[in-house]
């Protein structure tokens, strides 16, 4: 029974797996080179408007230090940014660190809780209330913030900035330009209601016999994203004028659902064409969706042939400006980690300037986020004008932020949009279930919305 | 006879071939771009061959060095919680003393525990200590299995205790007993278990993720779930990825797989 | 709890036999007792460190308003529990969760019990080779398996519908989303079956085997009557074990499904994954998770009973030595 041939051939496998293991772990790594920063004059002028960059100064007083920062995407861009820094000021190396998405809002907030975790990580709103208790106030004015960049006094709490919106991102309707001219239809046609919407739909829908070809308009899966901005337009807040309870089960959101439920209705569209309206339309099946712009990067990188374009999401009624054309959001800037030393901290204020008004990465930023800037000295480059997701927003000033909402809101009316269109749910019981899940998860958090510092809020 | 060989053999075959179609086109997907991938035109065969994907997850997630750990780190765990559960196997088939089966019984029902009850106050312990982006953090959870020792426990009761009996005759110490003359018969269970607990770990993610914070040292679990983006999945990597990925745990299955199936044998639970 | 009543029965069970073996000893050798010491102390701190102590901390979260990502940590009594009997998707996601369940251990029993048998018998050729195949998706991480799936469930350019010629809309369909997640499990699962089973099968003694063929048995009587019963211990491990991992099991509806269409495939487990790392409501996610162990506990003490009996009732003649064999 006891086999030594057999044994030693086990042995010696697991220890070539060792040494295999062991070699590859010790190779790389290698030390940070400590660089000193003598000369404090770098002959650079000072960059920014009203909020302003001096690299004249020496960082640390000149003294190696090294800087990690996190990020989930666009890490190449982050890092030339940082490298661009380091050029400048050559004793600060800053490290971006690449961590999953998925998980990057357990782990962070976990580390910051214990005091751990890095520099500067950067931020997503929906998890504010995670991390913010962690997080150094910026070392800037608010004032000159708020000159510079769109929506920052959105985020002052408390007179202190912890984050700002690096830009804006919402919802707009992308169309396949190739079908639109194959269905005969021009600039001119561009529906500016949604009832020129629905007769659009119409014309692009393709189908043979019973059976669905092309889809004038798909919005599955997308549902949610538009639920939460378009009550907007009939002028229904997401909260109720007390500031705290969600306002989802009302007239507004049962006439957004009836109206787009009317869509399918018409045939121009399908809840089992295709699992995602993004993807359909990427595959060149649907003619039109709504989606965030994101999407217009989505499109680029996967489906570089789709000939496409995209024009602001419709109104309810023509010539008329609706309270607001949708929801916005913001990709935010970078936050401190309010336990790093103190010379890492200074080192990453001085930092945050160099990057807040550095116009050329804010501008390359955007462009790959496919978000309009909130840096202002960079709205009007015509870059952002090429970019059709981008150019559809009309008129900013018109876009809402309702604040870092909990994502309840999303996951709750993902679900209700599910719940009517495949489980055959009425959607006054969809809304009023969605209702009930998003108070009962907001319910103890103390979440404040922003809405009331919309320029043109109005309490119901 | 001929008949029923052929029926039988082809009956194999067929759901071989369903089993294996999944697989095969995973890994001919991760010779595809991602426009192929979700492409509405799909086929099989990739339209236009690309390497891209292998290129990206190198560039992008320096794979092998994510994969070097997981080598070690999977290696390292399997020995340390093999041996570890040949002795609890070992005492618990062999010695007879108070509290015995409450212990085992205990052991056994650690199995039950969800593991998403128990992460977050572990995850705070271990900080406290301070065994944050260490090794030894994903190490020390994993040393002692439930499951191997039930699995080496079983195994062992398969021994004669009259041989155990000779060699104290002859003299021979506790350690000898185990060493020499127990564990070597427990070779095949000893291959089962290997396979079992080398698999878990090349899989698991999550605490790695929570614990280990440098870069250089991460493992290629945590390295697959980049591919998982805010906005979009990127397909053609994850593909890519996966299909390296599985190769050391297919070669540790081949090379064990007669005695796999031999000691896997021991799991039965015997009334 | 009845688990310990169940093992002790099955430790005394085989006590007759070690002490019929040799005279007990008076004085245990040191070697024995240090080993012994050793082990078992090593074994019980590492329990009540890395799970005892753990679960003391999420039994006393679930008592509270908890999130440890922020440092709340408010004293709400049995408020989580109580909100948690009146949550309709928690009910849903129970009943979910035993249909999943059944289905997939169903399949993955009789799927894997078949091929092994398939592939022990002298019949088949390629033994070794349909071995490894059968093994492959086991091997796969599931995340990687759940997109792979996620894939090839869409409705218009799917694999499976163009394949079969089907028309169904896999994970939006509620009469087919869990369906589509059970065959997706079992695909990736049931290899792991087949190989446990045939250690089962050529762990039967030959003489057992060979005096049903000489008794002329025909090959489904043997697989019933014989081999079947001898099967039994193997059989309850698979069972119990997939009972536990299919419990925990979330991974394929977070990728595929993420609980839809509506509620359609919420699992218990995925449920807890959700409020704790998705929602951050640890009180509430443990909460969920003590009824989920409370109620494992009971079906694997129930599984185990019944086993019991059934072994003690009929007795049937047990190979007493099981000689470890290779297979061809």
């Amino acid at each position: 029974m006891i086999r030594p041939k057999r044994r030693v051939r086990v042995a010696a496998s697991i220890a070539a797996a060792t040494v295999i293991a062991v070699s590859l772990t010790a190779c790389g790594g290698g030390g940070s080179g400590g660089v000193e920063d003598t000369e404090a004059d770098k002959g650079l002028p000072v960059a920014g408007v009203n909020l302003t960059y001096d690299p004249n100064t020496l960082v640390n007083d000149g003294k190696p230090i090294e800087l990690e920062w996190w990020a989930w995407s666009n890490i190449e861009q982050f890092q030339a940014i940082a490298d661009a820094y380091t050029e400048i000021h050559p004793n600060v190396t800053i490290k971006v660190v690449n961590q999953p998405w998925e998980d990057y809002w357990t782990k962070l907030p976990l580390e910051l809780q214990s005091d751990g975790g890095p520099a500067i990580f950067n931020v997503h709103n929906s998890q504010h209330d995670n991390l913010i208790a962690k997080m150094e106030p910026y070392d800037i004015d608010p004032a000159d913030l708020e000159a510079d960049y769109t929506g920052a006094a959105a985020h002052v709490i408390d007179g202190e900035t912890y984050y700002v919106d690096l830009g804006l991102m919402s919802g707009s309707i992308y169309y396949n330009t190739d079908m639109w001219e194959a269905a005969g239809l021009t600039e001119a046609d561009i529906p500016k209601t949604w009832d020129e919407f629905r007769e659009v739909a119409k014309k692009l829908t393709i189908r043979e016999g019973d059976e669905l070809r092309q889809a004038g308009f798909n919005f599955n899966g997308a549902g949610q994203a538009m639920q939460m901005g378009m009550a907007y337009q009939l002028g229904q807040n997401l909260f109720a004028a007390d500031g705290a309870t969600p306002a989802v089960d009302n007239q507004a959101n049962l006439d957004v659902i009836n109206r787009f439920l009317d869509i399918y209705a018409d045939g121009s569209g399908d809840a089992d064409f295709g699992a995602s309206a993004t993807e359909s339309f990427g595959q060149g099946l649907s003619a039109m969706t709504y989606a965030w712009g994101w999407f217009s990067g989505t499109l680029r990188n996967e489906y570089p042939d789709l000939k496409w374009s995209a024009f602001q999401t419709p109104v309810p009624s023509g010539g008329e400006t609706p309270y607001a054309y949708d929801r916005y959001n913001g990709e935010s800037t970078f936050g401190i980690n309010a336990n790093a030393s103190d010379a890492e901290k200074a080192a990453a204020q001085d930092f945050l300037r160099y990057y807040l008004t550095d116009e050329e990465s804010m501008k390359e930023l955007s462009l790959s986020f496919s978000i309009f800037p909130a840096y202002k000295p960079i709205a009007d480059d015509p870059a952002f004008t090429e970019d059709p997701a981008l150019a559809a927003f009309g008129d900013i000033e018109r876009y809402i932020w309702p604040g870092p909402v909990p994502s309840t809101f999303e996951t709750s009316t993902a679900t209700m949009w599910e719940e009517i269109l495949f489980n055959g749910v009425a959607p006054e019981d969809a809304l009023a279930t969605a209702q009930k899940t998003i108070e009962k998860d907001l319910d103890g958090k103390g979440f404040v919305p922003t809405e009331d510092l919309y320029p043109f809020y109005a309490a119901d | 006879m001929k008949v029923r060989v052929f029926a039988l053999n082809a009956t194999l075959a067929v759901v071989g071939v369903i089993i294996v179609l999944p697989f095969f086109w995973m890994i001919l997907s991760a010779f595809k771009s991602n426009a192929e991938i979700v492409g509405f035109e799909q086929s099989f065969w990739p339209r236009e061959w690309t390497l891209q994907n292998f290129i990206s997850i190198q560039t992008k997630l320096d794979f092998f060095r994510l994969f070097g750990n997981s080598v070690f780190l999977s290696v390292t765990i399997t020995a340390l919680s093999v041996y570890t559960s040949l002795v609890g196997g070992f005492v618990f088939a062999k010695y007879r003393f108070r509290g015995r089966g409450v212990l085992f019984a205990v052991i056994l029902s650690t199995m039950m525990v969800t593991w998403a009850v128990v992460i977050i106050p572990r995850y705070t312990m271990f900080r406290e200590i301070g065994l944050t982006d260490s090794y030894a953090s994903i190490i020390i959870p994993a040393v002692i299995s439930a499951f191997g020792i039930f699995m080496m426990r079983q195994s062992m009761d398969a021994v004669p205790d009259e041989i155990l009996e000779a060699a104290r005759i002859d003299g021979a110490s506790e350690w000898f007993i185990f060493h020499r003359i127990v564990a070597p018969m427990s070779v095949n269970a000893i291959s089962a278990l290997s396979i079992f607990i080398f698999l878990w770990v090349w899989e698991d993610y999550l605490w790695p993720y929570l614990m280990i914070s440098s870069e250089e040292k991460q493992v290629l679990a945590v390295g697959l779930t980049t591919f998982n983006g805010q906005y979009s999945t990127d397909y053609g990597g994850l593909f890519a990825a996966t299909s390296l990925a599985i190769v050391p745990v297919m070669i540790v299955y081949v090379i064990f797989q007669r005695r796999f199936i031999a000691g896997a044998a021991s799991a039965a639970l015997k009334g | 709890m009845s688990i310990h009543t169940s093992t002790k029965q099955a430790a005394s069970s085989s006590a007759p036999a070690a002490s019929a073996s040799g005279p007990r000893r008076i004085r245990k050798p040191a070697s024995e007792l240090w080993l012994r010491n050793i082990t078992v102390g090593t074994v019980m701190v590492s329990i009540v460190a890395l799970l005892l102590i753990p679960i003391g901390i999420a039994l006393v979260g679930s008592f509270h308003d908890w999130n440890p990502l922020n440092g709340t940590f408010d004293f709400t009594g049995i408020d989580n529990y109580v909100e948690l009997f009146a949550d309709a998707t928690f009910w849903r996601a129970s009943a979910n969760t035993l249909v999943f369940g059944i289905l997939a251990i169903v399949g993955r029993v009789v799927l894997g019990l078949a091929i092994a048998y398939a592939l022990f018998s002298k019949l088949s050729r390629w033994r070794t080779f349909f071995r490894t195949i059968f093994y492959l998706p086991t091997v796969m991480p599931l995340v990687a398996v759940a997109f792979l799936w996620k894939l090839m469930y869409n409705p218009q350019f799917g694999a499976i519908n163009t394949l079969f010629g089907l028309d169904i809309n896999w994970l939006f369909d509620p009469r087919y989303s869990l369906l589509a997640i059970v065959i997706m499990t079992i695909w990736k699962d049931f290899g792991f079956a087949v190989i446990l089973f045939l250690a089962g099968l050529y762990a039967i003694p030959e003489d057992v085997l060979e005096a049903a063929s000489v008794d002329g048995a025909n090959a489904w009587r043997t697989f019933w009557h014989i081999i079947l019963p001898l099967l039994r211990p193997m059989l309850f491990f698979v069972v119990i074990t997939s009972m536990i991992g299919y419990l925990q099991a979330f991974v394929q509806v977070l990728v595929m499904t993420n609980g839809g269409p509506g509620t359609s495939t919420q699992l218990i487990s995925f449920m807890i994954y959700d409020q704790a790392f998705v929602k951050y409501d640890f009180g509430y996610a443990s909460a969920i998770a003590f009824v989920l162990l409370v109620a494992t506990a009971v079906l694997t003490a129930a599984s185990w009973r019944m086993n019991q009996s059934a072994i003690d009732t009929p007795r049937r003649r047990r190979a007493t030595k099981r000689s470890e064999k290779r297979p061809s």
